[in-house]
Parts: structure tokens; C-alpha cells; sequence
């Protein structure tokens, strides 16, 4: 066909896609940059300069923030284990089954996503204290179910729609239980949905910051409360809080590295999966 | 493959084998209602709040009735942050679905080396806390020391304002909520595009339709349902957005970015009147939910026209 | 029906709420080794903490008649574990880093959080207003006090220092610098001024506000550092773009909250005459329309705007000090220690090149008319502490003269609030290096205190004035600066009316 102009939508398409590269990219690259900054050299140089360690010597072996990535790691994970348990099966019932009020329930769920937490927040702190959750990974794994919870339901619940019900019967036929047709034949279809659902369930939780800040504190500070002490007290350390916010970033990438291959059609809604 | 019929069969064909019990399904939701519904107390209590004089200030508190509400709602303070939510709601949404379809787009089509690491790479400002990335912002957008101050410079442009007038401050507050939250969008819309069939589009090649009537008569349908889903989540945090907000400007210039949540926020915790903060964000709830529920609607009814256009 | 649902519902909640915690608790333990054994070992120190609270509350009550009569001992609360909150600071790093010390020393356990500023009051006032008795000691401002104390979130201290079974013989109250340590009294009385009253906090350490200035810059160019405010204003233009694009005058903070008020702004406001708030019969009456107060903010407004930062309202502290620090600011009218933390060595690009000087003077004033205000960081007791004798023994080694002359030197908080610390060699010998920081901080200490009114509305007042000064510099929504406080002060007025003043 015409392949002079085909080859140049090309280029103008790959170009359009650098262009927003830049744009979506650069910020994280100066970040990096930052991370090798010293104080005296934050300001004066922009690409060339001395680069140091000291930033990061002072990040991760001066101070707690192993531990609050650990905490943060605890808190997010946890929550989308517990949403991953609780939430597959009540996809499955909104899928599969038609009972009275569904739709109201499914919308209910998905609400809890978009409850203004500044609202929640006093509240669930005295019921937090009078219950003795508070600053517990009990209790902010709990409250992460408003973040993690709707968005995994609603995800999984529409791979469920799109499963043919045929499949179920079909083992049926064969003499396999209820549960090993769930884990057996359903899971694997609607894996890619759940890992990605999961993925961006765990980037959700692990960014929250109001809900660990007034519900935890002194035993459990996750990483999002704790990275603007890297700012510092005295006067701005960028370079401290360039190397906090890289690292804090690095479990989400590995997460979404690892499932790579499911993502991309992970996150589909109402067309042909599997 | 007969999607709308799925549910209808299923039900009937289920009740039938061994759980034929009404309550079953109920039973399975149970869990995650039970975990999402205990938070649902809060909510309660905050309706019960704003009819009160409670404040942090205050060892005692009273009853008051609507006299929050009344306040608030006769402010100009209120329909300014109104105005303000809806504006910042409006123009970071329109932008991030509208950019975030555009780059999906371009990923799909360009089946490249370059396009399949971004795939991945595009998505990574979603993954830096929105208080650093706002910081990390506000240091490149200074204009005595800032990176993009260098940048500008070489075109001739001078201590552009950008967070700091009132007629740049709005338009750069969107400016990071679309960097962190295009990604968002891109990614849904490129799951959809990546699932839709073939057959569709290859009986329309042969009947001779054109990109664009391809693209308005089968991709955009059949898209429709994932546009709905990053549309809801995108609009309903953009009408409570706060943190870029503050972590930028606190809600200035003068106040020029105060937004419900903000409003809300600083009367509630900086200046202790809770009671009297708390009508601005039931107002907001209330408002998110008469939206969401409208979308979740039309989601459905695209979900399920989608699938009948696949046959 | 539907109400029956709802019902159902909720009272499932309840009940399954528990269960299905439980199961949730269970699986996040589950979710890896480490993550799991982990979060069950907090669970058990939680509950650990829990009963050494209970017997520390019994064992306190059972001492507390002895304690009144008894002899000092640091041992006497030996058990009781007691929860402090800080913001993050050098102040409370250099406590932090002595806890061992105070721990061996009295017995009792001290569990701390410590979290960034811009959200540490926020989470102190919830905390505080639970009523738990948790935190039993905290850190807080000068000007939260007349928020917190009215509100029944602080103890008056004066009995605990004034009573010599509680407090060591060493101890020294008198030695701590008059005008630092009067700023935390205050009689609660809406439109008094600080200075009377119970002691509600101690000091950790203190800032007060006056001009820094790059001297090298300023020699380079061959001026004078500015004495009056028509001198700094015409210093300040001449120095704009000292450095090239980008580079200006005088730094100063400009937000939309109270910090853009307290520092320089405030400093220079008192010093030309004006008062923020004036009791009037029997009422609080904001004075901001006040000629003095018109003339130094229209005076204020234009300084920023010839010769302040190009973006004045995004500047908080960090961006004012770091402008000094790269080169980019010339002068600075904020905190002393602000630019101190620029000046020492490896600190910023002009490290070393930093000097301090006074308070501009308008005209018709002399150096006796300089005030400057302050800002302290305290340490308060929570009124409904549990465990108030061992929170009153972490106050007072914390503010002890010992700890103090630590603080002050290896401690790196250079504004000290004891006279002994500041008379010290070891002090003079690391914070006096900074040229004139010691000599300006000496001359402006005897009128230094804090220049507000003490009135519990003071965050929600200054953030509006803040805002009006934006709208001032960046907008044109007044006409005249006049029109801008005559607003201004009817709408404080408002903010302040049901303030009852019981003289």
C-alpha cells in the first residue's frame, strides 16, 4: 500500500509517544540525578557535577527507613492479601448470581473508594482507640480495604461476567467439586485481571497518606508518613529526599515488572478476555 | 458467545445443582461487605458532627441543628470552593482521559521495541508518593534555582510564575495531577485496546469502512467500558483532590485553589472547628455519589452493549 | 424494608466485624515470613505496653501523696512507660538521641513518634482530642498555647518546678533567658499578653527574626547593609539580579498561613508601631486597620514586590534559606537560625559568607523601638497524662541545664533558651563562628518576645492575613492596601467575636 505516508505517521507516532516520554520521565530522571547531589551542589550545577553517595549512606544506613519500608510493605501487601480473599469471592457472587439489591451492593463497594478520607478520618480514630487498633497493622490494614477492596472487585467481577458459565458445567459433568473448579479452571482465567488489579491495588495503598498518618504513628510509620523527614528540619536536603522517594518507589516496579506480561490486558473491561 | 444472557442462565442453571440455597450468594459478599461496611460508621457519626459545635478547642460540645449547614451554604466562601472543585475536577479528568486514550493509542498501534518498554516505563509516576512527586515538582518549577526555569530560559521566557499567580496556579496544580495520573487512564484504555476481537474489524475492512468509521463504530463502543471505569475513578478523586494542592500552595495564592477538601480540611484540623468543616465534605460526598452511581450506570449498559457487538 | 435491611446490616457488622477481622488479621500475617512474625511481635509488645501502663497508672497514684513530701529521686517513677510525640526537628533529634541516657537514669520507658512538620499538628490535635491521655508529653509552639490551653490540653507546670521533691535541686528555672521562658505563661485570658499567668511549656529552643545578608554580595556591589527600611528598600532593588536572571533582593516567606506572618513581617510590624488585636470594652478588637498597620504592610507589599522572591507566595522557609544558600537571595529577613543552617561549613554554595544584622528601622524610630519576634519550640504535659510526675521527669531532664549545654553544642540547635548554655565557652566557641549571630541575637534579646496577641483564634487570623497579603502582591482585588486591612479587620472581628473576656 501507500508506504511513503504509513512510514511517516510512524515516525510523527513514535514521535508524539517521545515527546510525552519526556515529558512522563524526566521528572523521575532529575529525581535520580538529585539522589547524587551534595547540599553545597544542589543549586549550581544541573548535569554536571560531583556525584556522591552521601545521600543515600545517610538514607539507608542513618536512619529508620528500612523500616518503614518494611511497615509500608506490611501494610500494603497485607491489605490486598485481605482484599484479594474476601474480594474474589464476592466478584464471583456479583458475577455469577442475580439476588436482590446486587447492583446497589456492587455500587456500595466501589463507593468505599471514593469516601473523602479527610470525612472518615476523626471518626475512625476514636472507634479506633476505643476497639485498642489503633497504630496496629491490624487496624490500618483494615481501613486500606477502602482503597484496595473496590477497585480489585470491581476488576475480577467483570472477568467473571466474561467467563462462559458452560466451562462451570462442563467439570461439573466431569465430577469435579465446586472448590476445584473454582481454583482449577476460574482462577487461571481471570489471573491476568487479578495480578494487575492487585498491582494497582498495591500502588493505591502504598501511596496513602492520610489514613496511616492520624492511625498510626508510633509503632507503624509507613513510608509515606516518614519521607518528608528527609527533607530535613534545618534547610532543604533534596538529595535525601530524591534517594527516599526512588527507593519507596522500587517495590511497586518490581511488582509490575514481575507481571509485566499480564498487564497490559490485565486491566480490561466488557471485551474478550483470556 | 451470548454475554447478556450469562447472568440469567447462570442463575436459574445454578440454583439448581448442589448450593440451591438463596442466601449463598449473599453469604460470599458477605466478607467484603462486613470488612468495607465497618468503615461505614464514620460516616455516621460525621452526618451526627455537623450538627454540632464539636471543635478540638472545646472541652464540651453542643447540638446546634443546622446552623453549620446554614452558614456554610450562605457563604461565598462555599460556592467559591465549589466553583474551584469543580474547575480542577473538570480540566485534570478531560485532559488525563483525553491524553491517556492518545497515548494508549499510539502504544497499540506502534507495536515496537520503543512502545513495549514504555508500556511499562509510562506508568512508573504512578508509583512515587503524590507529596514527593509535588516537592520534587516544586523544586524544578522555582525560578531562582529550578531545572525548567533553565529550560525556559533558553527560549526567552523569564520567571514564568507558575504556582505562584493566581492566573498559572490553577493550570499548574493540573499540570502534576495529569503527570501522576495519565498513566492511570493510559493503562486501562491500552487493556482495552489490546482485548478487543478481530472479527469486527476485519468484516468491516472488507466492507470498505474507514479508519475513523472504525474507530467511532467499533473501538470507541467497545472501549466504552473501560473509558467509564478510569473516567470514574479519575473524576471522583479529582473532585477531593488535596494533597498536590497543599503540598504546592496550601490552597493560595489568596485563595485561589481553595476546593472543598482544602476548605474542609483546614477548618476541620488547622483551625479546630470540626463541626463546622464538616458540611463542605458531606456536601462533596454526597455529590461523588450522585455522579458515581450515574457512571457506574452508563458502565454497565456499555459493558453490555460491548459484548453484544462482539458476535 | 429497607430500614430492616439497613439494621440487619449493621448489627452483622458488629458482630462480624470482629470475625472477619480476625480472619483478615491471619492472612496478612500469612502473607510472608518475616511480614508476619513481625507484625504478631508488635501485637504482643502492644499488649506488654498496655500492662505496664496499667501498673505504672497504679504505681504512680500509690506515690503520688509520697511524692508531694518526699526527697528527689530520679529513680522514684522507676517502671512507668510514657508516650511522647515530637515533630521532626533538631530539637528533638538531639532528644532522641539522648532517650538511653534518661531511660538508665530514671527507669522509665519512653515510646515516641516523630513526624514531619507540615502534618505534625494536624495529628497532635486529633491525638489531643481523644482525651486518652496519650501522649503524656509533647512538643508544641509558643503560639499553640493559647489554643491548647484553654482547650484543657495542657498542665500548668508551675507547681512540678516549684516543688523540690519533683524537681532536682539543680535544676535552675531562673537561668533560662526571662523574655524565652515568660512567652509560654499566659493567663488565659483572651487579649492579655504573654508573660502572666501558669507556665503551660518549657522551652527546647527558640528563633527570633532579623535580617541576614550575604556580605560578599553586598561588598561586591559596594553597599551598606540597610539600617532603615527606606535604606533596605533601595539596597534590596540594587541587588535584584545580582547573580544574573533569577537571583533578587530580600528573601522573605510567603504562604497562605500563619509562617508568613510570625517571621520577618511581624518583626518589622512591631517595630514600626502597630498591635495585631486591643481589648475595647470588654471585647478583642483587631487593629489592623491601624495607620501603622496600613503604612508597614503597604510598605511590606511593595519590598516583595520590587525586590522579594518572583514566586513570594510558595516560599516557606526552605526556599527563603536555600535562595541565601545558593547565592540566589541577597539578603534574608526570616529566622536567625534559618541562615545559620546555610552558613556552616558544606552547608550550601555560600556557606561562610553569611552575617547577621538587627531589625531595619522605619522612620522616627530608634533602636529602642526594635521588637522581634519570636518563636519558640516547647515541650508541654498532657492534662489527662496518666503518668503525669514521670512526664514532668522527662520534661525537666529535657530542659535541664545538662541536657541544654549538649543541645546547644554537639546537639546542633544553636538558639539556646538558657543563659548559662549561651554563656558557655563550648557554645560560644561553635555557634559564636558565625560572624555576628551571637551579637545580633544579644542585641535584640531584651525587646525580643512574642508580638501577637495571645487569642485562641490565631491560626485561623493569621492565614486570612496571609491571604489578604497575597491578594495584595499578587492580584488586584483591592484597590489600595487601606481598602485591603479595612476588610481584613472586619472580617477577624467576626472570627473573634465570641471570645469572652473575663478580666
Amino acid at each position: 500500500m501507500n508506504t511513503a505516508s504509513n512510514r511517516l505517521s510512524r515516525v510523527i507516532q513514535n514521535g508524539l509517544l517521545a515527546i510525552y516520554a519526556i515529558f512522563a520521565l524526566f521528572p523521575l530522571i532529575w529525581m535520580i540525578i538529585l539522589s547524587f547531589k551534595s547540599d553545597a551542589q544542589m543549586y549550581n550545577t544541573t548535569f554536571i557535577f560531583t556525584p556522591t553517595l552521601a545521600n543515600y549512606k545517610a538514607v539507608l544506613f542513618e536512619s529508620d527507613y528500612l523500616t518503614y519500608m518494611l511497615d509500608s510493605l506490611i501494610v500494603s501487601g497485607g491489605a490486598v492479601v485481605v482484599s484479594v480473599v474476601a474480594g474474589v469471592p464476592a466478584a464471583y457472587a456479583l458475577a455469577r448470581y442475580n439476588f436482590k439489591k446486587k447492583e446497589d451492593i456492587a455500587f456500595q463497594i466501589l463507593s468505599f473508594k471514593f469516601a473523602p478520607e479527610i470525612l472518615v478520618v476523626l471518626p475512625l480514630f476514636m472507634i479506633y482507640q476505643k476497639l485498642h487498633i489503633y497504630d496496629t497493622y491490624f487496624g490500618l490494614i483494615w481501613v486500606y480495604q477502602l482503597i484496595s477492596m473496590p477497585l480489585l472487585i470491581w476488576v475480577v467481577r467483570g472477568y467473571f461476567e466474561d467467563i462462559s458459565v458452560e466451562i462451570e458445567y462442563a467439570a461439573q459433568v466431569d465430577g469435579y467439586n465446586w472448590y476445584q473448579i473454582f481454583f482449577k479452571n476460574l482462577i487461571p482465567l481471570i489471573k491476568p485481571g487479578l495480578v494487575s488489579a492487585a498491582l494497582l491495588a498495591f500502588i493505591f495503598a502504598w501511596n496513602s497518606f492520610t489514613f496511616p498518618l492520624m492511625l498510626g504513628g508510633t509503632n507503624i510509620q509507613p513510608i509515606t508518613v516518614a519521607i518528608t523527614k528527609f527533607l530535613g528540619t534545618d534547610s532543604a536536603h533534596y538529595g535525601q529526599l530524591a534517594v527516599a522517594s526512588a527507593i519507596s518507589a522500587l517495590p511497586a516496579i518490581i511488582f509490575a515488572l514481575c507481571i509485566q506480561k499480564h498487564l497490559v490486558r490485565g486491566l480490561s473491561f466488557g471485551a474478550v478476555k483470556g | 458467545m451470548k454475554e447478556q444472557n450469562v447472568n440469567s442462565t447462570a442463575t436459574s442453571e445454578l440454583n439448581v445443582v448442589p448450593f440451591k440455597t438463596r442466601v449463598l450468594p449473599y453469604l460470599i459478599v458477605a466478607p467484603a461487605l462486613i470488612i468495607t461496611i465497618g468503615i461505614m460508621i464514620p460516616f455516621i457519626m460525621a452526618i451526627y458532627f455537623s450538627l454540632t459545635n464539636y471543635s478540638f478547642r472545646m472541652p464540651k460540645y453542643n447540638f446546634i441543628g443546622l446552623q453549620n449547614w446554614i452558614n456554610i451554604l450562605t457563604s461565598s466562601v462555599f460556592w467559591k470552593a465549589v466553583w474551584v472543585t469543580l474547575r480542577y475536577a473538570f480540566f485534570s479528568t478531560v485532559i488525563e482521559m483525553g491524553l491517556g486514550m492518545g497515548i494508549a493509542i499510539l502504544l497499540n498501534n506502534l507495536n515496537n521495541k520503543f512502545s513495549k518498554i514504555m508500556r511499562v516505563a509510562l506508568i512508573f509516576p504512578l508509583m512515587v508518593a503524590p507529596i514527593t512527586a509535588t516537592t520534587v515538582w516544586q523544586l524544578m518549577l522555582n525560578n531562582s534555582v529550578g531545572i525548567l526555569e533553565k529550560f525556559l530560559n533558553i527560549f526567552g521566557i523569564y520567571n514564568f510564575p507558575w504556582a505562584a499567580s493566581p492566573s498559572t496556579a490553577m493550570m499548574t496544580v493540573v499540570m502534576i495531577d495529569v503527570w501522576i495520573n495519565t498513566s492511570f487512564c493510559m493503562l486501562l484504555v491500552l487493556a482495552g485496546l489490546q482485548s478487543l476481537p478481530k472479527s469486527p474489524f476485519e468484516s468491516a475492512k472488507i466492507d470498505g469502512g474507514s479508519t475513523m468509521f472504525n474507530f467511532r463504530n467499533l473501538t470507541l463502543p467497545m472501549l466504552k467500558p473501560s473509558l467509564y471505569i478510569a473516567l470514574l475513578f479519575r473524576l471522583m478523586a479529582a473532585l477531593q483532590e488535596y494533597a498536590i494542592i497543599f503540598a504546592l500552595t496550601q490552597g493560595g495564592p489568596g485563595d485561589t485553589l481553595m476546593n472543598l477538601s482544602l476548605t474542609a480540611y483546614q477548618n476541620g484540623f488547622q483551625f479546630q472547628k470540626f463541626g463546622f468543616a464538616l458540611p463542605y465534605i458531606l456536601v462533596l460526598w454526597l455529590f461523588i455519589n450522585i455522579v458515581a452511581k450515574q457512571i457506574v450506570k452508563r458502565q454497565r449498559a456499555a459493558q453490555k452493549q460491548a459484548a453484544g457487538l462482539e458476535e | 424494608m429497607k430500614k430492616r435491611v439497613l439494621s440487619v446490616l449493621l448489627s452483622a457488622t458488629m458482630v462480624a466485624g470482629m470475625l472477619a477481622g480476625c480472619g483478615g488479621g491471619g492472612d496478612s500475617a500469612a502473607t510472608s515470613g518475616s511480614a508476619g512474625s513481625d507484625s504478631n511481635a508488635t501485637e504482643e509488645t502492644g499488649g506488654s505496653t498496655d500492662a505496664a501502663e496499667g501498673e505504672s497508672t497504679d504505681a504512680a497514684d500509690a506515690t503520688g501523696d509520697a511524692a508531694a513530701s518526699g526527697e528527689f529521686d530520679w529513680k522514684k517513677y522507676d517502671g512507668t512507660t510514657i508516650n511522647v510525640m515530637f515533630n521532626e526537628h533538631n530539637y528533638s533529634k538531639a532528644v532522641i538521641s539522648k532517650l538511653e541516657e534518661f531511660e538508665a537514669l530514671t527507669g522509665i520507658t519512653v515510646e515516641y513518634s516523630s513526624t514531619p512538620e507540615s502534618n505534625y499538628f494536624d495529628k497532635l490535635n486529633i491525638s489531643l482530642s481523644s482525651r486518652s491521655g496519650t501522649p503524656d508529653v509533647y512538643m508544641t509552639g509558643a503560639y499553640q498555647v493559647w489554643e491548647y490551653a484553654p482547650a484543657d490540653y495542657m498542665e500548668p507546670l508551675d507547681d512540678y518546678i516549684n516543688n523540690p521533691a519533683l524537681t532536682a535541686s539543680d535544676y535552675n528555672y531562673d537561668d533560662f533567658i526571662p523574655g524565652v521562658v515568660g512567652a509560654l505563661k499566659w493567663d488565659l485570658v483572651p487579649g492579655h499578653k504573654v508573660g502572666e499567668g501558669s507556665q503551660w511549656a518549657l522551652p527546647m529552643g527558640w528563633e527570633l527574626n532579623n535580617l541576614s545578608y550575604n556580605k560578599n554580595v553586598l561588598a561586591d556591589k559596594g553597599l551598606e547593609v540597610p539600617k532603615t527600611t527606606a535604606e533596605l528598600l533601595d539596597t534590596a532593588k540594587a541587588l535584584n539580579e545580582f547573580a544574573g536572571s533569577g537571583s533578587y533582593g530580600i528573601a522573605v516567606r510567603g504562604t497562605r498561613e500563619w509562617a508568613t506572618i510570625h517571621p520577618g513581617y511581624m518583626s518589622l510590624f512591631s517595630t514600626w508601631g502597630a498591635q495585631d488585636f486591643a481589648i475595647e470594652d470588654g471585647k478583642l478588637v483587631c487593629k489592623l486597620d491601624s495607620p501603622e498597620a496600613i503604612a508597614m504592610t503597604d510598605y511590606w507589599v511593595n519590598l516583595i514586590k520590587t525586590a522579594g522572591p518572583p514566586q513570594w507566595t510558595n516560599y516557606t522557609w526552605y526556599e527563603a534559606s536555600s535562595d541565601l544558600g545558593a547565592g540566589k537571595a541577597a539578603m534574608m529577613f526570616d529566622a536567625t537560625s534559618a541562615a545559620y543552617f546555610q552558613n556552616f561549613a558544606g552547608a550550601s554554595q555560600e556557606s561562610g559568607n553569611i552575617s547577621w544584622s538587627t531589625i531595619p528601622l522605619p522612620e522616627g524610630k530608634t533602636e529602642a523601638d526594635m521588637k522581634a519576634n519570636i518563636w519558640i519550640w516547647a515541650l508541654a504535659m498532657n492534662k489527662d497524662s496518666k503518668n503525669k510526675e514521670a512526664a514532668w521527669y522527662f520534661l525537666q531532664y529535657f530542659t535541664s541545664p545538662e541536657y541544654m549545654q549538649y543541645a546547644g553544642t554537639d546537639g546542633a540547635s544553636p538558639d539556646t533558651p538558657r543563659q548559662s548554655v549561651m554563656d558557655s565557652d563550648g557554645y560560644k566557641e561553635i555557634v559564636g563562628s558565625a560572624e555576628n549571630y551571637l551579637e545580633s541575637i544579644s542585641a535584640l534579646t531584651e525587646n525580643a518576645s512574642i508580638q501577637f496577641t495571645p487569642q485562641p483564634y490565631f491560626f485561623e487570623c493569621t492565614t486570612k492575613w496571609a491571604e489578604t497579603l497575597q491578594d495584595l502582591v499578587t492580584s488586584n482585588k483591592y484597590s489600595s492596601t487601606e481598602e485591603a486591612m479595612q476588610q481584613l479587620k472586619k472580617d477577624l472581628d467576626v472570627v473573634v467575636s465570641d471570645l469572652v473576656i473575663s478580666e
